[in-house]
């Protein structure tokens, strides 16, 4: 009975070991095979709004709180783009920030007014501990994100 | 026909499901405690913040501003990535740690990540952040401290038994959540 106990368990590390590739899986298979650039989401939202897309970049920033967002760096300096995913069903780590990723999901162009973006931006400093400035917002903007399903992180 | 001996099986199944449930009650138990304080700290990393100073780097070149950048924080190996959120920030990823430089004053803040070890694993399970199987281990394991509570109720007999002092600690114990969420609902 001991000795069944033992290979058991070394037999169920073994098995994880083998099956623990260098890419990390969070929630959704990919179905997607061809990337679509950030950039172009960023250029042209409206053209891709609602749309699935697959894309991959850098993580270049992780939600503090619950790992509900990572923000994926784009091909061209100075864009980024937000994949979010529903609270509690994928988690991302802290520890995932400057790992590469390609993620999928549905593209959401929203437009927000200057009062909802000064509530929103209260709220998210309020969360991160972090200050704002709501003198800053001037005028309504447009929030492009990907409503997460499914990423790959290279997990070496 | 013999007798079904049910409160010997309620022992026999309360003790062997509790030697195979005690590792997973002992880690939901530290890891309920430690997400029950989310607002106050990290349960799952240690995080750090560090500033330093080192010369302004006017290049708009990614591997000149690598270079100057690792020449001038001592670092030994290229970053992992790379990334410019905005023209005046570089951001130098290397595992578990980010190096922001404001390129103009050369201003660097070092952020690190650090895993809480043994708690972070124990959280992400907790969480069931892998999913997948892991959501029908869980599932059994909730069915299982269930059974734990019903099959506890009828352990003894007699005095300390449910039908003794064992029904006042059930009553006082119901009573707690049904109270709580009272007053947290209409009362508060």
């Amino acid at each position: 009975m001991k000795k069944l106990i033992f290979i058991s368990i070394v037999s169920m590390l073994m098995v994880v070991l083998v099956f623990s590739g260098s890419k990390k899986k969070y929630g959704k298979e990919l179905s997607l095979k061809e990337t679509t650039k950030i950039s172009e989401i960023v250029s042209h939202p409206e053209k891709f709004d609602g749309k699935r897309v697959l894309v991959q970049g850098p993580i270049v920033d992780v939600c503090k709180m619950r790992g509900c967002w990572i923000k994926i760096g784009g091909d061209k300096e100075f864009e980024s783009i937000r994949f979010k995913v529903e609270d509690g069903v994928i988690i991302f780590p802290l520890d995932l920030k400057g790992k590469s990723a390609v993620a999928e999901g549905i593209v959401s162009v929203k437009k927000y007014s200057v009062e909802e973006l000064i509530k929103s931006g209260e709220e998210h400093a309020k969360k991160e501990g972090t200050t704002f400035d709501a003198s800053s917002v001037k005028e309504p903007k447009i929030v492009l994100q990907i409503n997460g399903e499914g990423a790959r992180v290279d997990s070496k | 026909m013999t007798q079904f001996k049910w409160r010997r099986w309620n022992i026999v199944l309360h003790r062997d499901i509790g030697y195979l449930s005690v590792a997973l009650v002992i880690i939901y138990g530290i890891s309920g405690l430690a997400v029950n304080h989310m607002a106050d700290w990290n349960p799952n990393f240690d995080r750090r913040k560090e500033i330093v100073s080192i010369e302004p780097i006017e290049s708009t070149e990614k591997d000149t501003i690598i270079a100057r950048a690792i020449k001038q924080l001592r670092l030994s190996s290229l970053p992992e990535n790379y990334f410019r959120p905005d023209p005046e920030t570089a951001q130098l990823f290397y595992p578990g740690t980010t190096y922001s430089i404001d390129l103009p004053t050369g201003n660097v803040l070092i952020e690190s990540n650090n895993r809480r070890m043994v708690l972070f694993e124990m959280n992400q399970l907790h969480l069931n952040a892998p999913k997948g199987l892991w959501t029908y281990i869980a599932d059994i394991f909730a069915l299982s401290l269930i059974f734990m509570g019903i099959s506890g109720l009828f352990i003894l007999k007699g005095k300390n038994g449910l039908m003794g002092r064992g029904k006042w600690f059930v009553m006082v114990g119901s009573a707690i959540p049904i109270l709580y969420w009272i007053w947290y609902q209409y009362l508060q």
